[in-house]
This record gives C-alpha cells, sequence and structure tokens, in this order.
C-alpha cells in the first residue's frame, strides 16, 4: 500500500515565492497532500495560498518561529493519520524532485527519519565561512552525542515517518531546530539517515539567520542539546 | 572599632523602613482589591511587606543576625533583600517560560481549528 504523505510548508512571508514552489510541488510529487503553515507572515501568504488548488492552509494566529510552525504541521500530520510527513522550505532551496528519493528510502523501513544532505558526495554545496565553523563545531558535538552518520545536521529538508510525526507532534525546539531534533530523535531511540541531494539557490525572501545571530544561535542550540542529554523523550500514548 | 560604634539601625532608618513597609503593604492591598494581582503573587509580595515591617518594628532581628555573620546591619539587608529579589526573578523565568509554553500551544490549537471550520462550512456549502 502506498504511503498517505503529507508535505509541510513552513511559510513566514513568502508570498513571493510560495505559489511557484508549490506547483513545482504539485508536478513533481502529485500524489503528496501539501500543507502550508503560515507562520503569522505580514504579507499576503495566507491569501495567496489560499488561492491555489489542491493546497490545504493553516494560519497561525501570530509568529511562533519555524519550530512552532513544523510542530503545528506535524501535529496536523498525527491527527490526520498521515504516514509519511516532508519538511521543505517555501523558498525553493528544496528541490520537489528529490522529495521521492527521500520518501522512497524512508519506505524502506530501517530509518525513521531521512535527511537531505548538502554534503554527502555529489552535491555542490559550499557554505559561506562563518556558518561553515559554526555547523561544523554543530555537527561534531552531535557526532559525540547521537554516534555519528549524519553530515548535514543542519539540513530542513526531512521525510519522517509516523513514530517521528507522534514525536514531533510532542517535543519539537523553538527557533534553529533542525541540529536539536537529531538529539530527540536519539533519545527517544529512533534512527535518522542521509541521502544526498542538490540543493538549489533560494529564490526569494531572506535567511532566517542572520550572521549576527548565528553565534547567538550556536551557543542556544549547544545548551539545548545538552540539556536534552538529560531529558526523557516519550511520543505519545496510543501512538505506534 | 570603638570609637565609631557600628549602631544598629537608627530612629531615621527605622522611621524610613516603617514608612516603605507601609506604603508596600498598601499598594500591594490596594492593587488586590482591584484585581491586578493574582492572590499567588500578592501573597509573595505581602510577605515581602510583612518581613521590612517586622524589620522596622524590632531591628533586633537583623542586629542579631549581623553580630551571628561578623557583618554590618546594613550588608545584612542588602543580602536579603537581593536574594529575595533574585528569587522572585528566578521564579519569574520559569512562570514566563510555562506561558509562552502554553501560548505556542494555544495558537497551534487554534490554527488547527480553525482550520478545520473552514473545511467543514466548505464541505457544508457545497451539499447545499
Amino acid at each position: 500500500m502506498k504511503p498517505r504523505v503529507l508535505i509541510i510548508i513552513p511559510a513566514y512571508n513568502e508570498a513571493a515565492t510560495i505559489a511557484a514552489v508549490i506547483a513545482e510541488l504539485h508536478r513533481s510529487v502529485p500524489d503528496y497532500h501539501i500543507l502550508v503553515v503560515d507562520d503569522g507572515s505580514d504579507d499576503e501568504t495566507s491569501s495567496v495560498v489560499e488561492l491555489l488548488e489542491d493546497v490545504k492552509l493553516v494560519t497561525l494566529p501570530h509568529n511562533l518561529g519555524i519550530g512552532g510552525a513544523m510542530q503545528t504541521g506535524y501535529k496536523y500530520a498525527l491527527r490526520n493519520g498521515y504516514d509519511v510527513a516532508v519538511q521543505c522550505d517555501a523558498d525553493g532551496q528544496h528541490p520537489p524532485d528529490q522529495i521521492h528519493a527521500l520518501v522512497e528510502r524512508l519506505e524502506r523501513g530501517d530509518a525513521d527519519t531521512v535527511i537531505g544532505s548538502r554534503y554527502v558526495a555529489d552535491t555542490q554545496y559550499v557554505p559561506s565561512m562563518p556558518r561553515r565553523v559554526g555547523k561544523s563545531i554543530l555537527s561534531r558535538l552531535i557526532d559525540a552525542l547521537v554516534g555519528g552518520g549524519i553530515t548535514d545536521t543542519t539540513s530542513g529538508f526531512r521525510a519522517v515517518n509516523r513514530k517521528v510525526i507522534s514525536l514531533f507532534a510532542r517535543y519539537y525546539p523553538d527557533d534553529y531546530p533542525e541540529p536539536e531534533t537529531l538529539i530527540i530523535l536519539h533519545k527517544a531511540g529512533l534512527r535518522a539517515v542521509e541521502v544526498p541531494v542538490r540543493m538549489q539557490p533560494r529564490q526569494g525572501g531572506v535567511t532566517s539567520i542572520r550572521p549576527g545571530k548565528a553565534a547567538y544561535y550556536m551557543v542556544k542550540v549547544a545548551l539545548a542539546i545538552f540539556v536534552d542529554t538529560f531529558r526523557k523523550f516519550t511520543r505519545a500514548p496510543g501512538d505506534l | 572599632m570603638n570609637d565609631a560604634p557600628q549602631l544598629g539601625f537608627q530612629t531615621v532608618h527605622r522611621a524610613a523602613l516603617l514608612l516603605l513597609s507601609v506604603l508596600l503593604l498598601a499598594f500591594v492591598l490596594e492593587l488586590v482589591r482591584r484585581g491586578r494581582f493574582k492572590e499567588r503573587y500578592a501573597l509573595l509580595w505581602l510577605a515581602a511587606a510583612g518581613a521590612s515591617l517586622a524589620i522596622g518594628l524590632f531591628p533586633v532581628l537583623i542586629e542579631k543576625l549581623a553580630l551571628v555573620m561578623r557583618v554590618q546591619y546594613l550588608t545584612v539587608v542588602y543580602g536579603v533583600s537581593f536574594l529575595f529579589l533574585l528569587g522572585i526573578v528566578l521564579g519569574f523565568s520559569v512562570v514566563i517560560s510555562r506561558l509562552s509554553e502554553r501560548c505556542r500551544e494555544l495558537a497551534q490549537e487554534i490554527a488547527l481549528l480553525a482550520h478545520r471550520v473552514h473545511r467543514m462550512e466548505s464541505q457544508d456549502r457545497d451539499e447545499e
């Protein structure tokens, strides 16, 4: 049986690019459902999405940040019985034609999360210097705690199964969530694997991480990760 | 240390402290009366006002403590106030964190419910 797949697109002020991204998704993966979570945008994101066919739209009453928006998507996926959820950015960085590869890898059944990685061989991604440094420190930290296997700890291009959906519906970090979710997965006894993907340059909008904030995020994520190692993460009762 | 005796509270200090305590007490009670305070926070501040009132009335409390700790009474006053405020601020950080967590959950719930209502309404319209 084919899995029911939901693509979650968290969108904050993405009116300029969201329609094109969704059109591309419809072309690449017509069988998958699409959910846009408008994270309290100030622009026309919601009204643009409302006019599109075959898109579900959840509009948050105020801005929660990427983590709160993503978690809304996972809650939606959990309550509506989806087998697989795919996280995909609204700015066109995540190539829709690679989503299928993520889901197929997940269907093999030996992993609970599949991450589209920019570092695994066969990609041409070269991040800027400070980003590279910050990410490599984070990656090493996570590597030490989780036991390796993941090179692109900040990639937000992911497919997860129902176990992870129910976990993330309960626990999801607030901002800059990707590295920390790896720890949460690990603590919950769930497995993440990587597949190489070729990312595209963003089509519009601005990156949510400004250089000045990078250091702050680094410290914050490091602290969160440290604290997480002493926490327990259990999935919602009654879920698989 | 004999030539300049370290006095405990002088009358003027006591008067000031008593006045402040009474004002604080009155202010807190007034806020409670107007419903601007949750009782649990009101209790906290009432306790603070009560404590400073007690010290104003019986300065020997704090002088004893200063003697035992071998510091000046003012140090004790500062120390006690500092710890009290530290406790309050820490408590507030906990409360704020919890509130923001709940606020996030509520926003998500509202958004998901609004989506369902919207879908049900459009279904109704299709059936008509």
